[in-house]
């Protein structure tokens, strides 16, 4: 037999026992990550399970550590599991590890993770992005079939578009966000990285609906995420952001091109649209994002759980030294910025005017959803960038995100779908975006993307080089 | 928007932040540059939106249900005495 780990998970999970499922995916991760560095902790004693995954170290699971990549929670183990953990056990799921992330989920390249960068499978000399940078390279080097990440403002779709995978964030509301620790509660989703549509569909499937536990996940009733797979895109309405294309470089324009011939052969309608706001985007997400993460990351404070501060004498100590010493410097950064835009005499000059722009934005694509089915554009404005490229340049570092973070601040849903290779073999990735709870349509449309296309089957070097774990 | 070591400072006190006047000069190097990115939001023409549909959150009921218990959370407590979290004392200090 072929490796198992080649296949999508919906293909192999008929062929292998769950017993040997995992166990290939232990053999995959002894072999590779000792260069890539996906995992912060693998569970050697996890259950056998027909669906062997990964889940980012800021979802708590019972029996592993959750870190969220910080030294402020580096001992900490979860007394629960999160609401889309226990649906995943429940339909077969053994978590063999934890992903690695920027602390907290703050970056977008891993390099912040408190534990070490992840590399990119096909450059180990590249980021594998961030902040779910652990779980698409996981997926990426086929070490599991299927993983876990977050997104706040794109989290999950741009690590998967550096890592030539599947990566989607579900609608605002639509996965229970229990057990996820909170970024920015307004934005945060859990996503889900796989190397095929089908996988996604599926999995989404699984972790998607109300859950008592978290208020804000909604009731819309869930689809059945896969029924659409093969039905094309003959008719259907494609929105190109015009505002978008003015970014970007000849390779990345080149690419997104080539996509848009492969929908129009599909009889899909591809046509501009006009989304005026959307240059605003990565502006509001660092207001409203860091506004929100400065109130939320209060709770580490040294006091129920996570590190205290050994010189602490007083009260206030506690709180100062230990969050001092806990928190690495980007998200310093960060619940700085936040606290600032929150502050008495700034108020309305930061955080309301962001909500002010957000609100013209939503306003902008429902105008465009008007019009079309889907809005489309690169899922990154360029390949994966070499490690310590951006560190030094905040603000160069944020701008990754510039066509992801919309999606999270009009809380649609958003799929980045691999669109092949530039010259230097750095994987690309188109990004389809949808109206809210339309992630079934999503799905058949990067179906049919990914069925003309087939960039999935692509290996990166550190699989197709040793290839030893074979089942 | 320049933001001066006071200015961090300040914020710093809010966010129970402990920083050394090194951390605080980088810190406001880096937020000027970043609210500088931001002050672009003031260009944006914002005056043909309509107010967006509200949508509350849900209440649930008040029913009780069972809560942790106490020694998973023992087990994460920086200190943990007699089923309390300890901290230092907090009136009439050391």
């Amino acid at each position: 037999m072929s490796d198992i780990l080649e296949l999508p998970w919906t293909e192999a999970r008929g062929q292998v026992s769950p017993r040997e499922y995992v166990d290939a995916c232990f053999r995959a991760i002894d072999e590779r990550d000792g260069a890539l560095h996906a995992f912060l902790h693998v569970d050697r004693d996890a259950a056998e399970g027909a669906l062997p995954m990964a889940i980012k170290d800021n979802i708590v699971t019972t029996g592993t550590p959750t870190t969220c990549a910080s030294h402020i929670l580096r001992d900490f183990v979860s007394p629960f599991d999160a609401t889309a953990v226990t649906r995943l056990r429940a339909n077969g799921a053994a978590i063999v590890g934890k992903a690695n992330l920027d602390e907290f989920a703050m970056g977008s390249s891993t390099e912040h993770s408190a534990f070490g960068v992840t590399r990119n499978p096909w450059d180990l000399e590249r980021v594998a992005g961030g902040s779910s940078g652990g779980s698409a390279a996981a997926v990426a080097a086929r070490m599991v079939p299927v993983a876990l990440g977050s997104e706040t403002g794109g989290s999950v779709r741009q690590p998967a578009a550096f890592c030539g995978v599947v990566g989607l964030k579900p609608t605002y509301g639509r996965v229970s966000r229990w057990g996820l620790v909170a970024f920015a509660s307004g934005l945060d989703q859990i996503g889900v990285v796989t190397k095929t549509t089908r996988d996604c569909a599926e999995v989404l499937g699984i972790i998607a609906g109300h859950d008592p536990l978290d208020s804000t996940s909604s009731t819309h009733p869930v689809d059945d995420y896969a029924a659409d797979l093969d039905k094309g895109v003959k008719g259907m309405r494609f929105g190109v952001v015009r505002e978008a294309l003015e970014h970007l470089e000849g390779e990345v324009r080149a690419n997104f091109d080539a996509a848009v011939d492969v929908l129009r052969r599909g009889g899909a309608i591809v046509e501009e649209v006009s989304v005026p706001s959307i240059g605003y985007a990565i502006a509001i997400y660092y207001i409203v994002a860091n506004a929100e993460a400065s109130a939320n990351l209060s709770r580490f404070d040294g006091i129920r759980y996570g590190h205290r501060s050994e010189r602490a004498r007083t009260l206030d100590e506690v709180y100062f030294d230990s969050r001092g010493e806990g928190f690495g410097p980007e998200v310093k950064r960060r619940i700085m910025l936040g606290t600032f835009a929150l502050s008495s005499g700034y108020y309305d000059a930061y955080y309301g005017r962001a909500q002010a722009v957000r609100a013209k934005m939503r306003h902008d694509f429902a105008r465009a959803f008007e019009r079309c089915d889907f809005l489309i554009t690169p899922t990154t404005p360029e390949a994966p960038f070499r490690i310590g490229e951006k560190s030094e340049d905040p603000l160069s570092m944020y701008l990754s995100d510039i066509f992801t973070a919309p999606a999270n601040l009009v809380g649609i849903p958003a799929l980045a779908v691999p669109s092949g290779f530039d010259l230097r073999g750095l994987p690309l990735s188109l990004q389809i975006m949808g109206r809210h709870f339309e992630e079934r349509a999503i799905f058949r449309a990067a179906a049919f993307y990914e069925a003309e296309t087939q960039y999935w089957k692509a290996q990166p070097r550190i699989v197709a080089a040793k290839g030893a774990a074979q089942t | 928007m320049k933001i001066h070591r006071e200015e961090a400072r300040r914020v710093a006190g809010l966010a129970h932040l402990e920083l050394d006047d090194a951390g605080l000069d980088r810190m406001a190097d880096e937020m000027t540059k970043i609210l500088s990115y931001i002050d672009q939001l003031r260009d944006a023409d914002v005056d043909d939106v309509t107010e967006p549909e509200v949508v509350a959150t849900p209440l649930r009921e008040d029913e009780p249900r069972p809560s942790l218990d106490r020694d998973s959370v023992a087990r994460n407590a920086p200190a943990w005495r007699d089923g309390l979290f300890v901290v230092p004392k907090v009136i009439g200090g050391e």
